[in-house]
């Protein structure tokens, strides 16, 4: 039986030293990081007595490259693990399956490695930048890196040098929790009795990419003023530790006057459905994508998860979260109330439905894309997963619907 | 409008030390500064500058052969940084427009420079007082808005460096500061050449002009401490603050994200890979320095000699004394474009790559390390399909 498998490749400039990766994405799962495993191929008469050294680095990136002046960089790089890859210095080393199956097909030449993530790792975010910019993106990167050498000290060269963009993702618990997130606050007015109450209240605590969030609002109107109109945005939260700085970009909104004015004395219970997409923030400045690759599709980053009994102050890099964002508008003189729900958007966990279904549109798309790129043809269990996706498009439609 | 000086300019001379100096005696042959000007342009000679025997040739010629250095290098290095700056796509930010417009400056001050070479070639102004207006005109604009500039580079730099995600300034408001630095300025500028307020004379080896600094009349003293405050403390005491503050951020900054780095059990915390080069406050600290001190070498000397001109020992300002100021300003105007431009590794590629025979070489280890390891990332291909047998 023959199994199609994707494996990505990368080679020095002078071609002599390879990696082999089975995937990018790497999952934190709070308790545990995946590792990063791969397997290395160089040539030995190249390397006559040199030694191959590999590394996993994070890149922080809280600027523009283009406004560096002064000698300062707006990006620091911190080397999390290093190893000697070749000769092994663990030959006892246990293999995952998909190094030993690289390792089975490369032959003498293939060296295994594994990396792992230190606890406190951020996740890779990227900050969108305006369309015209070409600069490197801001945000949390991830590189492994392999290089030739005497020691590990050493001048790298960039001829003997690889190095290979990863991305480390959390994804959701496979509960989704029971709690409905919900906030009630009430306004008074100077110069008159009575209070506007307003409650919100979320379907959900965890949602996926690309659901729909559905907040429930309900206003009782007590006082004398009312209500003209009713705004919901989807509020991304970035907190950028490294130079301090946070902002709030509206990612979905809508406004309504459906029902209003809410006059005194009056109650009103309504239900907003906004999808916070990456999609439709296109372009904009400064909104958090999950780290992408450059031909993947990508998803508004991730909210932060972080390990039981720790805060996310304690968090590195970048911290993402999202709210709900209801605001009343009570007139002019009345002015505005506004209240905020938080919420979790988040990776469906592998092994649930969402996730396979996400994945078959992966995989379709990058097959999609080899086919553009290569131009060779598709054999049949690549055209079973085709017939997935087609349908998979259908449901996001419906979906959409 | 015109101010008559006259009684105060052909009145006794209380400064001619010469005439009492023995070598000056036993000659007789020494005549006093602006013997030789032409009748119709005597009146614009001070009385102050009577006082002094015709400079040496050799000073006269120094000084000559140092504009005419100073004039090649300045229009080639602000020329060249106009036009890289205003032609390549990668120099075209917000703050690099503040540099264009600092090269603006110093090259205006260098279109005085030929007008110096024909007056010292003649021994008088070339033009009379409208030349001299014009040459006075020139340097005053010329040197305030390279004053204020240099001043709000500083402060943008701040801006940038301080709150690199959101802080830079924008293209509107960068705008608004070069439209600022033009009126800056004017006032001081017009105001003499109108005789309004203070007044435009020659100086030195009466062969450059430039305000009045001499006249002991309150009027004018008021003048030059305002234009003393104006276009030296304001702009000298933003660049000591902003860089002072820039340097305090960066040192706080680098301290916070070694305390993140310790959070993940990571010792090296480096901008590129090659940890051997300096510590960024060290940079900083070095560049700000630098930058300061060239503030201070371009404008201290005028300074100090206008002050002493209205408030001292006047006798101190002798003319070869008066022409060293000038040649300090018009000297930073060369340096400006090194300073500012050339330290920026952009503007150094892109010379290396329109001008090769300029011989630079940009450093890609050194500035651009994690630069060039990443575009190898994202240029090539890195995925492929690979089928692993079962």
């Amino acid at each position: 039986m023959v199994v199609s498998v994707k494996v990505f490749k990368k080679a020095t400039p002078n071609g002599k030293v390879t990696f082999y990766l089975g995937r990018r994405d790497f999952i934190d799962h709070l308790d545990y990081c995946d590792p990063v495993d791969g397997v290395i191929v160089v040539e030995p008469e190249y390397l006559k007595n040199r030694k191959v050294f590999g590394q996993l680095a994070t890149t922080y990136r809280y600027g523009r490259e283009e406004d560096e002046v002064m000698g300062v960089k707006f990006s620091k790089e911190l080397i999390l693990s290093r190893e000697q890859i070749v000769p092994m210095t663990n030959p006892n080393m246990e293999m995952t399956p998909m190094q030993e199956k690289l390792v089975r097909k490369l032959g003498a030449n293939a060296h295994p490695f594994t990396f792992h993530f230190p606890p406190n790792s951020p996740s890779s975010v990227t900050l969108q930048q305006e369309g015209d910019d070409m600069g490197k993106p801001l945000g949390v990167e991830y590189t492994i890196r392999a290089y030739v050498a005497d020691s590990e000290d050493d001048r790298q060269h960039k001829r003997s040098m690889v190095s290979l963009v990863i991305k480390k993702l959390q994804y959701a618990p496979l509960n989704r929790g029971q709690r409905l997130p919900s906030s009630l606050v009430s306004k008074g007015f100077t110069f008159s009795n009575g209070k506007i109450s307003l409650e919100v209240t979320l379907d959900r605590e965890i949602y996926y990419h690309g659901e729909k969030v559905a907040a429930t609002v309900q206003v009782s109107n007590n006082s004398k003023k009312s209500v003209k109109s009713i705004k919901c945005f989807i509020v991304q939260h970035t907190e950028i530790t490294m130079v301090n700085a946070q902002f709030s970009k509206h990612v979905a909104q809508l406004e309504t006057k459906e029902g209003c004015p809410i006059t005194p004395g009056a109650n009103l219970t309504k239900t907003f459905y906004l999808i916070p997409l990456a999609a439709n923030n296109k372009d904009r400045h400064g909104i958090a994508l999950d780290g992408h690759l450059k031909d993947e599709d990508v998803n508004l980053a991730s909210s932060t998860m972080v390990q039981e009994g720790k805060s996310t102050g304690d968090a590195c890099g970048i911290v993402i979260s999202y709210s709900v964002r209801i605001k009343l508008n009570c007139g002019t003189l009345g002015g505005e109330m506004q209240t905020d729900v938080p919420f979790k958007l988040l990776q469906p966990a592998p092994g649930t439905i969402e996730k396979k279904r996400s994945n078959a549109m992966k995989k379709m798309k990058s097959i999609e894309q080899h086919r553009n790129v290569k131009g060779y043809y598709q054999d049949d269990d690549d055209n079973i997963v085709f017939e997935d996706f087609a349908k998979m498009r259908m449901n996001n439609v419906n979906m959409a619907d | 409008m015109h101010i008559n000086y006259t009684g105060d300019l052909t009145g006794p001379q209380p400064y001619a030390s010469f005439l009492n100096d023995s070598l000056g005696d036993a000659s007789g042959s020494v005549l006093p500064l602006g013997h030789d000007y032409p009748a119709e342009f005597q009146h614009m000679v001070h009385a102050h500058w009577r006082g002094f025997r015709t400079p040496p040739i050799y000073h006269r010629a120094g000084i000559y052969i140092a504009f005419c250095v100073l004039m090649t290098l300045n229009i080639f290095g602000n020329g060249l940084v106009i036009w890289i700056f205003s032609t390549s796509k990668s120099l075209r930010t917000p703050s690099n427009l503040l540099i264009l417009n600092l090269a603006v400056f110093d090259l205006f001050m260098a279109s005085n420079m030929p007008h110096y070479l024909i007056n010292a070639t003649l021994g008088y102004i070339a033009g009379g007082e409208m030349g001299c207006d014009i040459y006075a005109l020139n340097g005053g604009i010329s040197g305030m808005g390279a004053s204020i500039t240099n001043a709000f580079i500083a402060f943008d730099r701040y801006k940038t460096i301080s709150n690199p995600i959101d802080g830079r300034l924008s293209y509107g408001q960068i705008l608004m500061c070069i439209i600022f630095t033009w009126l800056w300025a004017t006032p001081f500028s017009v105001l003499p050449l109108f005789q309004i307020w203070g007044r435009y004379l020659p100086e030195g080896f009466l062969t450059t002009c430039t305000f009045d600094y001499l006249t002991n009349t309150d009027e004018n003293r008021l003048f030059v401490r305002t234009i003393f405050v104006w276009s030296y403390a304001i702009p000298m005491t933003v660049i000591i603050v902003s860089y002072y503050k820039l340097f305090t951020h960066v040192r706080t900054h680098e301290q916070m994200l070694a305390e993140q780095a310790k959070k993940m059990n990571v010792k090296s915390l480096s901008a590129n890979q090659n940890n051997d080069s300096m510590s960024v406050e060290l940079k900083i600290a070095k560049a700000a320095l630098i930058i300061y001190m060239l503030f201070v070498l371009a404008w201290t000397p005028y300074s100090v000699v206008a002050l002493i001109g209205c408030f001292g020992e006047q006798q101190l300002i002798t003319p070869f004394v008066s022409m060293l100021p000038m040649l300090a300003c018009k000297s930073v105007s060369c340096l400006d474009p090194w300073v500012y431009a050339t330290s920026h590794p952009k503007y150094r590629l892109e010379l290396e790559r329109r001008l090769p025979w300029l011989g630079i070489r940009e450093k890609q280890t050194g500035t651009g390390a994690t630069g060039g390891q990443e575009s190898v990332a994202s240029v090539s291909g890195d995925t492929l399909a690979m089928s692993v047998q079962n």
